[in-house]
Parts: structure tokens; sequence; C-alpha cells
């Protein structure tokens, strides 16, 4: 049998521990907190793959993250089972962004940030008047609640997280190493010359952006499994553009494990700050401010400078050296 | 013949905003031929290998490619029939290697028969050394290098050079002469927008001279550099 790479053992290893966690006895309230890291670690990953490798500042996740969590809730009510429903929620953040994208895309750089920025506001208005279905007001303002969840537990809330969080690092990989990678990378780096070569702009912009918004669109689902309860200021909330932006820009734009790293801080600055209201917002703009100056590149791009990862890839080099040699 | 020239453009105009930047330009390249663009600044050369390559629309007039009508396509478009250009200042993909730099032409430049091996295109343009470099390592006339690998990389029927040997020393000439000459071999057709006289008049066969937008002389080297009208735009 062929001994697969040491980085793909070490991947599926480290998955499997995380998978364990629940029935291992981790606390509740640390899966609560890996909940969240894996929804916002899927939400700045496709945040990187746009900004980061595709060029695109898109500043509208909060409207793919309300349009599915709005799917996912109105489908309970009319016999859509959740678990339909995280995927049709997925499915119409993904129809949602290649009907703007024809006219957003007209627009370049700054322009793109502006235009994608008006439409969640858009549609925050919009569901703050659209009752579909359930009576005129239900709780407070405008929510609806997502039924027939009873039954899912924090295990299982954790484990679609951790699919989630696995799935967006997979297909990141995946589109890093194809050639739809390499040309979002010319993209990005030169958008004139890419076209000159022979890359239809628009449409790997497409690509990449339908595919963002897929996965931004189940992730944001499956924070409403998990908390089922939205309402147009949560569902439409801007902290669903801040948080994988910030995650992305600490941790590293336009690097593979940047988000990781950023989701990691993003989440524990979430709960160190939740008790201190608008001050939160404040420091998090600090950190921001800070980082963005004193290390552009993120911390992974500052790790990948010192050469951290120099020794401990000499180590896993050795060792898989080793795990071959004794395997012929 | 329109029909047995590999490019044709009919009466081309570009305005911008009140400037008319391409007057009425009309001119024919063969296959295989190497045809020189030429004239003083301003005159329009550049807008007119960019209104080829489909960066700008023509306000009026056709541009024919192999006989089809380009004048409305997408510059990814162009490059598919078989189109290259290189820009006057180079623009790379900067976070790219040099190898991975001509990848993305060869991956995307269109579903043309396999052109030159990667290595061979390194060779011509004598970028060996730095194959795996980071384009925003190398110097600027490695990167000027590099359009031309680019370029090639695609596989191209007509190549559209931009100012190839600018910043070029003396002693740098000879071997941009030779590589024009080598994609001359490849069968490939060039145009050739240069400023510096030695590779504009031996690498053409035929001189195209604009000034303020229009065509006022056409022939060869010789011919043309004894136009009184050449001389007049060139000196007053």
């Amino acid at each position: 049998m062929k001994i697969p790479r040491l980085t793909t053992l070490v991947s599926v290893a480290v998955l499997v521990v995380l998978a364990l966690f629940p029935v291992i006895g981790i606390s509740l309230s640390w899966l609560n907190y890996l909940f969240l890291f894996f929804i916002y670690l899927a939400l700045a990953n496709m945040w990187n793959l746009l900004a980061g490798y595709t060029g695109l500042i898109c500043l509208c996740p909060h409207a793919f993250v309300g349009l599915a969590g709005y799917t996912l809730a109105i489908g309970t009510w009319v016999g859509v089972p959740f678990q339909v429903g995280l995927i049709a929620g997925g499915a119409v953040a993904a129809l949602f962004a290649l009907l703007i994208s024809y006219p957003v895309f007209r627009m370049r750089g700054i322009y793109f940030a502006i235009g994608t920025l008006v439409l969640p506001e858009a549609l925050k208005a919009w569901f703050n008047f659209w009752r579909p279905v359930g009576n005129e007001y239900q709780g407070m303002g405008a929510g609806y609640s997502v039924t027939g969840v009873a039954g899912v537990n924090l295990g299982d809330t954790y484990w679609l997280g951790l699919a989630i969080a696995a799935a967006s690092i997979f297909v990141v990989h995946i589109i890093l190493r194809a050639r739809l990678g390499l040309g979002l990378t010319a993209i990005r780096d030169n958008e004139n010359t890419a076209a000159s070569s022979g890359i239809n702009i628009f449409r790997l912009k497409l690509y990449s952006f339908v595919i963002a918004a897929f996965i931004m669109g189940i992730a944001g689902a499956a924070y409403y499994i998990y908390s089922p309860r939205i309402n147009p200021v949560g569902g439409f909330n801007i902290s669903w553009l801040l948080l994988p932006l910030m995650a992305t820009v600490i941790g590293g734009e336009g690097i593979e494990e940047g988000p990781i790293i950023g989701a990691a801080i993003v989440t524990f600055l979430r709960f160190l700050l939740a008790d201190y209201g608008a001050w939160s917002l404040l420091i998090q703009g600090i950190i921001l401010v800070v980082v963005v100056a004193v290390m552009p590149q993120g911390i992974a791009g500052l790790l990948r400078q010192i050469g951290a990862y120099r020794f401990p890839l000499k180590l896993f080099q050795a060792a898989e050296g080793k795990i071959h040699k004794n395997s012929k | 013949m329109l029909e047995t020239a590999v490019l044709s453009v009919d009466r081309v105009t570009k305005h911008f905003g009140g400037i008319v930047a391409v007057k009425d330009m009309t001119f024919e390249v063969q296959a295989g031929e190497v045809v020189g663009l030429m004239g003083p600044n301003g005159a329009g050369k550049t807008t007119l290998l960019n209104l080829i390559a489909g960066v700008y629309r023509p306000d009026s007039g056709r541009i024919l490619f192999q006989g089809k009508d380009i004048t409305r396509y997408a510059p990814h478009k162009i490059c598919h029939l078989g189109i290259a250009r290189t820009y006057q200042i180079p623009q790379p993909f900067t976070s790219l290697s040099a190898r991975q730099n001509i990848l993305v032409a060869a991956t995307y430049g269109g579903k043309k028969a396999a052109g030159m091996e990667h290595d061979k295109i390194f060779d011509l343009v004598n970028l060996s050394e730095q194959k795996d470099m980071l384009a925003r390592d190398l110097a600027t006339v490695s990167l000027k290098r590099l359009e031309l690998a680019r370029a090639l990389a695609s596989n191209p029927t007509l190549v559209l050079l931009d100012e190839v040997a600018a910043g070029s020393t003396d002693a740098e000439i000879p071997r941009i002469l030779d590589m024009t000459k080598q994609v001359r071999k490849m069968g490939k057709t060039i145009i050739l927008v240069e400023h510096v006289m030695k590779v504009m008049m031996e690498a053409v066969d035929r001189i195209v001279v604009m000034d303020k937008g229009e065509k006022i002389a056409e022939g060869t080297p010789g011919e043309v550099m004894k136009d009184e009208k050449v001389l007049a735009a060139y000196f007053g």
C-alpha cells in the first residue's frame, strides 16, 4: 500500500482528533468556541480566496450569510428540513452572487467594494418588511425562529461546523493547485496582462465569487442551526463582514494558512471582549490598524518571512524521508 | 489582398475625449513579415497596438485578423485567435516565478497546437538562469525578455512587440536582433514598435510611419528614411 504524504497524514490526524472532541468529554464551552472558530474559519478562507487570491475585496459576506440563514429559516416553516435548507441556503447565496456579478464586476477595485457593501443593507431593509410565512411580528423585530432543530445538540452542530471548516480548507487547497488558482493569481497580480494572456477575467472572477458565496452561505446557515433564530439585524449584520476580513488581514492575506491563524485570534478576541460592548469594536479596530501598519503581510506572512517554518519543515521532511525509506 | 493578409487594419479611428489618437489608419501585414511601426512620441503607435490587441475599441473602421473581423473582440479572445503582445513597461505577474508567468499564457492562451517547450522559450530570450526567480525580483532588462517569453508561450501567429529594445545598451542590441530573427524563423508574423533605430532598420522588412495619429509614410527602411514627410515629423 502506498504510504500517503506526511502532510496528508497529519491533516487527517488533526481532523480525527477534533472530531473526537464531543465524545471524549471536552467541555461544552470549548465546543462552543470551536464551533464558532470553524464558522469564522470557513468565512475567512472564502474571503481570502476572493481578496487574497482573486483581488476582489468583497464587502458583502453578510448578504450571503443572511440570505442563506433566511432560506434555511423560512424553509423550515414550509416543510423543508434544515438539512436541505442548509444546502439550499448555500445555493441561494451562490445564485445571488451570480445575479449581482454582472453589474458589480464592471466596477473595478474600490468601486466594487462600495457596490458590494450596499447590497446587504438593501437586503436588511427588504427583510424588515417581507414576511412570506408566519404572523406579523414573531418575537422581536421581523425575525424567524428556525423550527425542527430541537433534536440537534451541540455535538452535532460541532461536527457540522468541523466539516464545513475542513471543506473550506480543502476547496481553497484544490483551487490553488488547479488551473483556476493560477488564473486567479494572474488576475490579482495584473488584470490587463492576464486578459492579454487569454484569461477570461469575468468568468474566472465569477467562479471564485460563486464558490465563495456558496460556502459562506453554508457556513452562515450552519450558524443559524446552532443559534436557531434569525432577524434582519443579525442575519445581515456587518460583523459577518468584519470577522472574516479581520481574520484574513491579521492572519495574512493571500497566504493559505493565514485564515486559520486569523480566525483563531478573531474567535479568541470575540470571547475576550464580549463583556466590553462597544469597546470591543474599538479595540478590534485598533488591532486591525496596528496589524496593517506594522505587519501588512499578516502573522502567517511574518512567520514565513522570518523562516519560522524552516525548522519544523526540516523535521517534517526528515520524518517523511524516514517513513518512505522504511516502506521500500 | 485583404484575403491573404494576416492582419488588415482598415480605416481605424480612435478618439479619447477631444483628442484623436489614431486617425483613419490603414495598413496590412502579410504572413511571415516583420513590419516596423515608427513615429515621434505621441504618434499613436501604442494606441494602435492596443486597438489591435482589443484593449481599446475603434470608434470607426475595422481590424481583420486572418480574414476574421476582430474589431470588437475582447483581449482574451484575441489572444485565443493567435495575437500576443508585449508591454512597453513590463507588466509581469509579480508574485509568480518566470516559469509560472509563461505557464499562465501557455495554459490560458487558447486551444492552439502545443507551442515551444518552455525551457526552449527561456533559452531563446536568454532567461534560463532566472527561470525560477519571482518576477518581482527580476531586473527590468530581464522583465523585458520575460514579456517576449510570455508572448511566445501562447503560441501566437502574430506578435506585437512594444519597444522591446528600449533602454538596451549597444552590446545588447545584437542579442535582440537575434531574438527577433528566431521568432521570425518560427514562422510568426511580427509588428514591432521601436525607437532604437538600429533594431528598426535591421529587423524589419517594411516600416509604417505615423505622426499625430495618421500614417505619413510606408515602405522599406531605405525608402522611409529618405521620405521628406518622415524627416519633417522627426526634425521639424
